[in-house]
């Protein structure tokens, strides 16, 4: 990982000058998030070719839909991953109505291990304090919730089809993403 | 019905796309009303962004980032066609408008000049009539002053008989000596011609020329009528006679061609 690759939590918002049209801030916006939301679109599509386009067309949107960002309500990271992960899922259901089963085989390995991923001492050597954090309030929930979690976030499955899937009750598996969202609402306190 | 604690518990759901779709109309409707669910939607939205972003960044191709700038300087040119397209609309609308308002100024104009012009003929109109109804309280009076003369009761009546130039002719005078005024009535006298008029002389005991005491015309019917105001005395006059003279009248009988004549 290098420290470009880690430049998603700059705190400056830059969407205020990209409403404007300012293209020098939309370089810098690509810059410092492009990669973040990359990993994502990968993460959720597997598929590099459908992680460059729905890239595309997540950074396209930002800059027409600019004027609509407002810093109060949060991050410009926490909004393009919310556009591109909308995208990717869009994708996503897209591809599984055309019943792509080469996806489907790829994706019970990739649900089944949640978003923690094994990382080696030189990643967590160049990560910031930040992002430390997160992982450790990612480390601290408990797998099962992690999983739900995951299942909802990446696979864009819903309330009764990760219960169907984990073969668990609907009210387990809705306390347990409940539970698990709202350790990572406690947890952005220590950012701020 | 979801009670708040349900509902911010929702937030946490809507924000990873996990609550059913019920659950997000009864939480979105909820955020209208209640700014504590709107910190927790926000918080919550944040709170899944920090799921992307534990995963590990991965850097694009480069020409991804091509693409994408490429695709917004297309989009700013289509922005700015559409923009010229909108402006170009505006003006469109501008100029539809305009042209609205021109016919409808135009039509007001035109509207108020009809008006104007109902405004002056009524007005022309109005004032023919005041000179109609001038002209009638004339006739009005001028009859009422005959109709005086013929009904006093010292009106004297004076006949005057046809001459040689129209044996047929007569005339009738209504003589009312106090007043000094009288009427006379023709008969059968001849259509005097355009350039010609009668005119009535009063033969006077004290005076060796005639009188002039009007001047009238007679229609293809042979009647006519005539009022005559500030006579002399009636012992000063002897009789009356019509001749005809040049349109308008004459100072002085210009002949001796009676048409009708009558002494007192």
């Amino acid at each position: 990982m290098t420290a470009a690759m880690n430049s998603s939590f700059e705190t400056s918002s830059l969407l205020p000058a990209v409403a404007t049209g300012d293209v020098r801030a939309f370089e810098q916006l690509y810059d410092r998030h492009s990669s973040t939301l990359y990993g994502l679109l990968l993460r959720i599509l597997t598929n590099p070719d459908d992680a460059q386009e729905v890239l595309q067309e997540t950074f396209v949107k930002a800059w027409t839909n600019a004027k609509m960002f407002d810093s109060v309500r949060g991050s410009d990271v926490a909004w393009l991953i919310s556009i591109a992960r909308s995208r990717g899922i869009d994708r996503l259901r897209s591809r599984k109505i055309r019943g792509d089963r080469e996806d489907e085989a790829g994706r019970e390995v990739s649900s089944s291990f949640g978003f923690i991923e094994k990382r080696t001492g030189a990643d967590d050597a160049i990560q910031s304090q930040e992002q430390r954090a997160v992982r450790n309030a990612l480390s601290e929930l408990p797998e099962a919730q992690r999983i739900a979690l995951a299942l909802a976030y990446f696979e864009g499955l819903s309330q009764s089809e990760i219960a169907e899937k984990l073969g668990e009750p609907l009210g387990t598996i809705k306390t347990r993403m409940q539970l698990g969202m709202k350790k990572l609402r406690e947890s952005l306190k220590a950012f701020r | 019905m979801n009670s708040h604690a349900e509902l911010e518990s929702i937030a946490a759901l809507d924000a990873i796309g996990a609550a059913t779709a019920e659950e997000s109309s009864a939480f979105r409707a909820h955020l209208a009303s209640c700014a504590e669910c709107r910190r927790a939607r926000d918080e919550y939205e944040e709170a899944a962004s920090l799921i992307a972003r534990d995963l590990d960044p991965v850097v694009p191709p480069p020409d991804v980032r091509d693409r994408i700038f490429t695709a917004i300087n297309r989009s700013e040119t289509e922005g700015e066609v559409i923009d010229a397209r909108n402006r170009f609309g505006v003006s469109r609308w501008w100029m539809a408008a305009a042209v609205l308002f021109l016919a409808l100024w135009g039509w007001r104009e035109l509207s108020v000049r009809v008006i104007r012009e109902k405004v002056s003929t009524s007005e022309a109109e109005l004032h023919r009539l005041a000179g109609q109804n001038q002209l009638l309280t004339a006739r009005n009076e001028k009859l009422s002053a005959e109709m005086a003369a013929l009904a006093s009761q010292d009106t004297r009546t004076i006949a005057l008989t046809g001459q040689q130039v129209s044996p047929s002719a007569s005339a009738k005078v209504f003589l009312e000596p106090q007043q000094r005024r009288a009427v006379v009535f023709f008969y059968n006298l001849p259509a005097n011609p355009s350039d010609k008029s009668y005119q009535l002389w009063i033969l006077r005991g004290d005076q060796p020329q005639p009188q002039s005491a009007g001047v009238f015309d007679v229609t293809q019917s042979g009647g006519a009528s005539i009022s005559i105001e500030n006579l002399p005395l009636a012992t000063e006059i002897k009789g009356l006679a019509v001749t005809l003279e040049p349109k308008g009248g004459v100072a002085q009988p210009t002949n001796t061609n009676f048409f009708v004549a009558g002494s007192t």
